[in-house]
């Protein structure tokens, strides 16, 4: 039987895919970057890495990681199974529901359709990562007020999204619930939590703006 | 010990009346409409919100102990097949892999695509999905049918070679089920009937018949099926998993392995939802529970068994599809007959039938009949789904009436009125009218259709019916008071989403009058008590009186403890609302008290008697409370495009007194969206030439996302039933059942002409508006031949 006939994925990836996945990947992690020294580092020669788990270093939530995973793991499976980051969560597994969404260098992606090694030298932020230690951020805070949340289990890719609307909204200017609605339109709930999710957001903003407005005038006093 | 004799003030509104119930001693006395309570009834965020929103909070999905495997279930692509062998010999030598196990045998008839054939246990779950590719199997395909009414048909391939057993759930409406014998693929259910239909058929000066149609749903938790087992002994066994009823999961097991239940530890801390699918070890269409169970034994490891989105769709369970012929009649202005007759699909298992609203909700109407049938089918089983059978009997029936009303030239709402006598379904459609602006709404969209406008508007309502299903000695909770002034509230009771440890907790903290701070609530484990699933919308009414009794006894027991220091005879004791006891003219702080407490804690544990009382009015069939309720919905329909948008939704119900307000609306805003998700959009999509599910994923199985929701106002009328001690009733199924029905209505308000199948997509719609031809019609097919 030659080669081709019994030709798996993990096949496929030894023999074409891996080089090119993995110079991409390198490429764009730029070499002054902190945490970029890529345990691949060598990015013109098609590096023949896997199919067995290669090194990667990355940094998750604040800190750096080395974590050592096959070349065809997902960035979602890296972090649930291989750096016990599980705020993330395995819903569809093909980019449907962002239930999955991570911050990678400040915007929100779906993790499940990144390869663990396309964030090599970058930096990620999970749901872990919104919070101060114990202390919730403003919006994590007001979904707890609201009950944006029931069962949770899309509770994390909403924050993703909505932390990444809150980061890209332009100061000063009132948020509207349709932008909220825009913001996690892909993100999906079956338990039906849209509206408290929607009434939090704007909740956050509005205390955010007018601790700002606060520090302003209090600012302006202290000059 | 003698009962005691209570008067309790129940009723709702301004109807309030005095009744006298007699209970047994231990029974707390009924909080009823003269309670002022503090705690209970407030808005309350929920008590483990912080680690659902940090992702601390560990589902099954996430849990991960040492050396545990990951399994993954090879399954029949066939619709219908003959096993004809299996050999697992090269997956068993794929690389991380260290169980395989064969789950069909061979020679079995495998009934649905999707079917349990094999499995494997590996190192990581990539390993395991890979090895399956190496496991050979051959099948000798036959002869299927996925259509429901194809398979009523004399000629249609047999589904099932012999009788039927029913797999029930407590997700099943109780008294629902029983059926008669099967013929061909067809099983009738029992008839349900008042008066005599034919004759007031006959009767009746109008008469209205239509085929009403709805799709198979799938219920679509964000978190998939699935359990991890660990063999902590040879009789022994710890299982996390994403159930809906840690009690059933632990009696599963335990006879799947024939090991004593108490030797089966069950975990569920945190669940990512059920909806209904979620009862058992195992799914409705794949034995999770043995396949996982089993590799762990082989592998001597724990082994973790989580389903795909495809694995979800296809074998998991789904609310059943319906083909319902609805004839009404009217005679001099009132509705006269109602007659059902349906037909519905839980594919290879049972549970399709609809009807309990057309013998439950117009009780004014003499001549009614419900006729239901099962049909087989070789899909995947239908479960219990978020109220079973209702959702697609309420869109046939108030659909027609709405037509019924059209023809009668009578308005919809005051037909209903006319019909129904439940005083708080009738109190809430008058009030639900007044906030809608119903009657200005419904000129509006006449004046729309007159002017055959583009863009039009429509109203519709309709009603639901459900009853309090809670149940007697089912919960049994513990309460105890620590030395350190701690309350501590025990049961094994799992979190569907609904934030029962949240109300638990306000109970003890109402009880003893002490912060919420103070309560701790332990649950999600077989070792905390036992408890209900949660299912028929009966969590919070079986398991906050169980847990009211307990805090109330021990509360009684701290107050002995408070005599003995105040040196007061018991009853002279006072608790204020600080916590601080009284008597004798001294004061102690309640962590004073605490501090006397012999040994460790104060520990009580009760459960709850049965239901006893159902003011105002009562469940047919049952003495439980009917719990009502009346949505009202508006579309906005584009006549060119056919697409459909609903901008509002108004839900009116009841659910007994309400616990937490907060809570409450999420639940219901669940109901509506779930329902609103099923008008306009959800379908199973069963290939007729490969006998397969064409979109098991969520990009092409849709569901309702933030930009499609109606903006949801909740009214609440609030009941005092003197059902139970604290007053709850369900609400998690009944704000589910009227949405789609009142979508629909509201379509054909707008369009003049009715649209009888869901979803209500935009293909329907212009076809309702003969803009373009039905499908199967002759204009139809003809065009379908020119595109081939």
């Amino acid at each position: 039987m030659s080669e081709h006939s019994k030709l798996t994925r993990r096949g496929l990836f030894r023999g074409v895919g891996t080089a090119a996945l993995v110079s991409g990947c390198v490429k764009r992690t730029g070499t002054d970057e902190p945490g970029a020294a890529a345990v691949v580092s060598d990015t013109t020669a098609p590096a023949q890495i896997g199919p067995d788990p290669v090194p990667l270093r990355l940094t998750l939530n604040g800190q750096s990681q080395e974590v050592s995973v096959e070349p065809r793991t997902t960035l979602l499976q890296a972090l649930r199974i291989d750096l016990d980051t599980t705020g993330p969560k395995v819903v569809c597994d093909r980019g449907s529901c962002s239930a999955c969404l991570v911050l990678v260098d400040g915007l929100p992606r779906n993790s499940c359709m990144m390869l663990a090694h396309d964030v090599a030298g970058r930096e990620v932020t999970t749901v872990e990562g919104l919070s101060q230690g114990e202390e919730l951020s403003a919006l994590q805070a007001a979904f707890v007020r609201h009950d944006a949340l029931q069962c949770g289990f899309c509770t994390s890719g909403m924050l993703v999204s909505c932390a990444a609307l809150l980061r890209r909204h332009p100061r000063g200017q009132a948020l509207t619930a349709e932008a909220v609605q825009d913001a996690i339109s892909g993100n999906l709930c079956r338990c039906g939590t849209y509206p408290h999710v929607v009434a939090a957001v704007l909740d956050a903003a509005d205390q955010t703006a007018r601790q700002a407005a606060g520090n302003a005038i209090d600012g302006k006093a202290g000059a | 010990m003698a009962d005691v004799k209570h008067t309790l003030s129940l009723g709702f509104g301004a109807s309030i009346v005095k009744k006298k119930v007699s209970l047994p001693a231990t029974e707390a006395r009924p909080w009823d409409a003269t309670s002022e309570l503090k705690v209970v009834g407030t808005e309350v965020p929920r008590i483990d919100g912080h680690l659902k929103v940090s992702g601390q909070a560990k589902y099954t999905f996430d849990v991960a102990v040492p050396d545990m495997l990951w399994a993954a279930v090879l399954r029949s692509p066939h619709p219908a097949a003959r096993l004809d062998s299996i050999d697992t010999s090269e997956a068993a030598k794929q690389p991380g892999v260290r169980a395989v196990i064969e789950v069909a045998k061979r020679g079995e008839r495998l009934l649905f695509a999707g079917q349990d054939v094999a499995a494997v246990a590996a190192k990581r779950p990539e390993q395991a999905r890979d090895a399956l590719a190496k496991i050979r199997v051959k099948y000798e395909t036959q002869p299927y049918v996925v259509e429901t009414m194809e398979a009523t048909g004399e000629r249609a391939p047999v589904v099932h070679q012999a009788p039927v057993k029913e797999r029930r759930t407590e997700g099943d409406e109780p008294g629902a089920g029983g059926g008669g014998s099967l013929r061909g693929n067809v099983r009738p259910l029992p008839e349900s009937a008042r008066g005599n239909v034919t004759q007031g058929l006959a009767q009746s000066d109008v008469v209205h018949e239509g085929v009403y149609t709805t799709p198979v749903q799938t219920h679509s938790a964000l978190e998939t099926h699935g359990l991890l087992v660990r063999w902590d002994s040879r009789k022994s066994m710890t299982v996390w998993c994403s159930t809906q009823s840690i009690f059933s999961v632990r009696d599963e097991m335990a006879e799947v392995f024939g090991l004593e239940p108490r030797n089966v530890h069950v975990i569920t801390e945190y669940l990512g939802g059920g909806f209904g699918a979620k009862f058992g070890a195992s799914a409705p269409g794949s034995r999770l529970g043995f396949i996982a169970g089993q590799l762990a034994r082989e592998a001597k490891a724990p082994v973790k068994l989580m389903c795909d989105r495809h694995e979800e769709h296809v074998c998991t369970g789904n609310r059943p599809d319906s083909h319902q012929t609805v004839t009404l009649g009217g005679r001099r202005g009132r509705l006269h007959a109602i007659e059902v007759k349906s037909y519905g699909t839980a594919g290879i298992g049972t549970g399709a039938g609809v009807g309990r609203n057309a013998i439950g909700i117009y009780t004014r109407c003499p001549n009614v009949r419900v006729r239901a049938h099962d049909v087989f089918t070789n899909g995947g089983p239908g479960t219990a789904m978020r109220a079973p059978g209702h959702p697609q009997g309420a869109f046939a029936l108030e659909l027609a009436i709405d037509e019924l009303a059209a023809k009668m030239k009578a308005d919809p709402l005051a037909l209903r009125l006319a019909h129904d006598e439940h005083p708080v379904r009738r109190y809430q459609m008058q009030e639900g009218a007044k906030a809608f602006g119903w009657e200005e709404a419904r000129e509006r969209s006449a004046q729309g259709r007159e002017r055959q406008a583009r863009i039009r508007r429509g109203v519709g309502m309709a009603a639901s019916i459900w009853g309090d299903f809670g149940r007697a000695k089912a919960a049994r909770a513990t309460a105890s008071v620590m030395r350190d002034g701690t309350i501590e509230i025990k049961n094994g009771v799992q979190d569907i989403g609904g934030g029962i440890p949240t109300v638990l907790a306000q109970i003890g903290a109402e009880v003893f009058r002490r912060p919420l701070s103070t309560v701790v609530v332990r649950y999600g484990d077989s070792e905390y008590g036992s408890s209900v699933g949660s299912g028929g919308s009966q969590t919070t009414s079986s398991v906050t009186p169980a847990v009211r009794n307990a805090c109330e006894q021990a509360r009684g027991e701290l107050t002995e403890v408070a005599a003995a220091q105040l040196k007061v005879a018991v009853k002279d004791v006072r608790w204020d609302d600080e916590g601080t006891a009284h008597g004798g003219g001294k004061s102690l702080t309640f962590a004073q008290v605490c501090k006397k407490i012999d040994g460790e804690a104060i520990v009580a544990t009760a459960t709850r008697p049965a239901t006893y009382g159902h003011e105002p009015m009562a469940f047919p069939g049952g003495p439980m409370v009917q719990i009502a309720g009346v949505q009202m919905a508006e579309v906005e329909v584009d006549t060119w495009t056919g697409v459909v948008r609903v901008p509002r939704v108004l839900a009116v119900h009841d659910c007994g007194r309400v616990m937490n307000p907060l809570t409450l609306r999420s639940q219901v805003n669940g109901g509506v969206i779930l329902g609103t998700s099923y008008a306009l959009m959800e379908q199973r999509v069963l290939d007729n030439d490969l006998g397969r599910m064409l979109n098991p994923n969520l990009e092409s199985y849709k569901i309702l996302g933030a930009r499609d929701t109606p903006k949801i106002e909740v009214l609440l009328t609030e009941v005092y039933a003197g059902n139970n001690n604290t007053g709850a009733v369900g609400i998690g199924e009944p704000s589910t059942i009227p949405t789609a029905a009142a979508i629909a209505c509201a379509l054909f308000d707008a369009l003049g002409v009715p649209v009888r199948s869901l979803p209500l997509t935009p293909d329907r719609v212009l076809t309702a508006l003969g803009k373009v031809p039905a499908p199967g019609s002759n204009k139809a097919t003809l065009a379908r031949r020119r595109i081939r």
